[in-house]
């Protein structure tokens, strides 16, 4: 994801630039009005620290390598601000000392980089990290979704500036000046890499370390979690009940469900899913409906709900409603039962971990 | 009835990948984690501990005071950046070559680094825009047709891929000769002079310093699980082992900090950081500033007027 310089023109790289100018300011600020002293060599080595997760290679599915970013991680375990600046310095000295990413581009590479990433992986942290406890699953797996998840808006961001290049950079022949690809082209080019492949690595590195820390070392999570306590339970007392623990998850579902009718405000139909009918022949240089496409459309006719309402098409909206809940009924049912079957197979296969256990007992 | 004779396991006979260089001896796996980190690693202490000594050396290009090189550079990359035509680009990143070779730097090794990192991956990358599917135009290299449209390579892609190429090779001919004519405490001694904060400057400095350390810390690490690891592990279990040194380096990473930290209080640290204040622009580093101008001046002139 580090730009090179010439793939960007010299008005995008300066308009990066200068609205980093301001984020810089307020990092510097904010770091220093909490650390005071320690401002410099704290933030110094962990510039070194972030320069270090970059070289990081870690194996993805698919037999090869790759290598996280770190700027969530940084955010999670330094605060947001602390990795504006440390990210910051590690991608100036990988452009001045290891080619790596352009210096022009740099304000560019520190957007996407340095703001973009950890400000939106801290929040998706945050969010799905609710109030549990310092040392919860739950954190080590909000961590990894926040690498993910501002990864992939990190690269989008990428996308877009690459992607706008040819657009407005081009000569009056349309020779693109800078990036050739348009937005169509870029977009899904760097989604493909990164949900599949470099999101994989994020998601591993900051979840890992995070897990390894709730095990190894849980004081230097407390560096950005002062707030948060560790799960102390005393015995006896049970957790939280289920669904006290997934509340917010619950809400979430509950509002989707009740925004679904949404979809009959929205004019025309959705691509592909024309009955044959109701095809546009001419615009597809086709005399008639293709003979397989009626043959089989219409082959399922026992559908409940039908185009997700009543027999009738009376009380669209309720119907709407009701398939939302009917269809979170039904995929809740086969998740539990599938996670039932896991547990199950997972301990039969493991006969000797459950012995030891009942002679522990 | 004697005990019966311990056998060495089979796993621990199996000849090791990567005994015989040329690969006769053990199944390759591509891809390995722990090599690609090393080699990462070692390259990255090499090139800090060769720029350094390059860019210590008694030559002309290493005496021009650091802010007017920043500036140089910056005038240079613009116009790199700004100019519409190969030819110019070429000519750019060829008289930097010379003056390069002029000032007793290898260009040799230095064309290499620049052409043979970042504009051949930009090569690579650039092929398919040079078709008429992504870059539309006047097709000069017809490869068949679709739905009666002539389809193959456009003379705007070709000039647009020649164009990146050749501009993202003269801007890092122009940053590698600014980096590796420059030590990086004199680069942020002139960034300095040039506004940037000192704090900041500050943060960079150490965080360079420091680097070195914490790479040794990876070497040693990975060194380790290499020479402990008999037979390649699975991926989860690298995963595992690449997530616990991450949390092992951040937590040698806070320990260095704390004791820096504690070093710079004994020594009088009070929380505002000083700077040497040196070097004074003298007039040979004006004659270079100039002759930068005067070349990107050039460039855009013979760009935007002589060829239109």
């Amino acid at each position: 994801m580090h730009i090179p310089d010439g793939y960007l023109s010299p008005q995008t790289c300066g308009a990066l630039g200068v609205a980093m100018v301001p984020l810089w300011a307020t990092a510097a600020s904010r770091v220093r009005r909490v650390v005071t002293r320690r401002f410099v060599p704290g933030l110094a080595v962990a510039a070194a620290f972030s320069f270090l997760v970059m070289m990081f290679n870690i194996p993805v599915p698919g037999g090869t390598t790759a290598h996280a970013v770190g700027a969530v991680l940084i955010a999670v375990l330094l605060g947001p601000w602390a990795a504006v600046i440390a990210v910051s310095v590690a991608l100036a000295i990988q452009a001045l000392f290891f080619g790596d990413g352009g210096v022009l581009s740099f304000g560019a590479n520190a957007f996407n980089m340095a703001f973009v990433m950890p400000f939106v992986g801290y929040g998706v942290y945050r969010l799905v990290g609710g109030s549990t406890p310092v040392d919860a699953r739950r954190r080590a797996l909000a961590a990894g979704l926040g690498g993910y998840v501002g990864l992939n808006v990190a690269a989008l961001a990428a996308a877009v500036e690459f992607g706008v290049q040819p657009t407005w950079f081009h000569t009056a022949d349309g020779t693109p000046l800078y990036a050739p690809f348009h937005l169509a082209q870029t977009v899904p080019a760097m989604a493909i890499a990164h949900l599949l492949v470099a999101g994989v690595a994020e998601f591993a590195v900051t979840a890992g370390v995070v897990a390894y820390l709730q095990r190894a070392n849980p004081a230097l999570l407390a560096i950005n979690h002062h707030a948060v306590e560790a799960a102390v339970e005393p015995a006896g007392v049970e957790g939280p009940t289920w669904w006290v623990r997934w509340r917010w998850a619950l809400v979430g579902l509950g509002v989707m469900v009740l925004a679904t009718p949404i979809g009959l405000l929205a004019p025309g139909g959705a691509f592909g899913e024309d009955a044959p009918g109701d095809l546009d022949l001419g615009r597809y240089g086709l005399q008639a409906v293709p003979e397989g496409l009626n043959r089989y459309n219409g082959l399922w006719s026992h559908a409940l709900l039908g185009d997700y309402g009543f027999g009738e098409g009376q009380n669209a909206t309720v119907g709407y409603l009701v398939s939302a809940v009917v269809g979170i009924a039904v995929i809740a049912v086969v998740v539990v039962a599938a996670v039932g079957l896991l547990r199950l197979l997972r301990r039969r296969a493991e006969p000797s971990a459950v012995r030891d256990e009942a002679l522990a007992g | 009835m004697s005990a019966p004779r311990p056998e060495t396991p089979a796993w621990l006979l199996r000849p090791e990948p990567g005994l015989c260089a040329c690969g006769c001896v053990g199944r390759r796996r591509r891809g390995s984690f722990l090599d690609a980190t090393l080699r990462a690693t070692t390259a990255a202490v090499a090139r800090v501990l060769f720029d350094d000594d390059e860019a210590s050396l008694d030559l002309p290009l290493q005496r021009i005071d650091p802010a007017v090189k920043i500036l140089a550079a910056t005038v240079l990359l613009l116009a790199a950046a700004l100019v519409h035509h190969v030819v110019v680009l070429v000519a750019l990143s060829i008289a930097l070559l010379a003056l390069a070779a002029g000032c007793g730097l290898p260009a040799g090794r230095l064309a290499r680094r620049v052409w043979f990192t970042v504009p051949a991956f930009t090569a690579l990358l650039v092929v398919p825009a040079m078709f008429s599917f992504v870059t539309t135009g006047e097709v000069v290299v017809p490869l068949g047709s679709w739905f009666g449209h002539p389809v193959g390579l456009t003379r705007q892609g070709l000039t647009a891929a020649l164009l990146l190429v050749t501009r993202v090779g003269a801007c890092l001919t122009v940053a590698l000769l600014l980096t590796t004519t420059t030590r990086w405490d004199r680069l942020l001694g002139g960034a300095r002079r040039l506004g940037v904060p000192r704090a900041i400057v500050m943060v960079a400095s150490m965080a360079y310093r420091y680097l070195g350390t914490l790479l040794e810390t990876v070497a040693d690490l990975f060194t380790a699980r290499k020479a402990r690891t008999v037979n390649p592990s699975d991926a989860t279990e690298g995963r595992r082992f690449v997530a616990a040194s991450a949390g092992t380096l951040f937590g040698a990473s806070h320990h260095l900090a704390t004791e820096v930290h504690e070093a710079m209080i004994a020594r009088g640290y009070t929380g505002e950081p000083r700077l040497l204040a040196r070097a004074r622009v003298r007039r040979v580093d004006v004659v270079w500033l100039l002759g930068a101008l005067l070349g990107a001046a050039s460039a855009m002139g013979i760009d935007r007027v002589v060829l239109g």
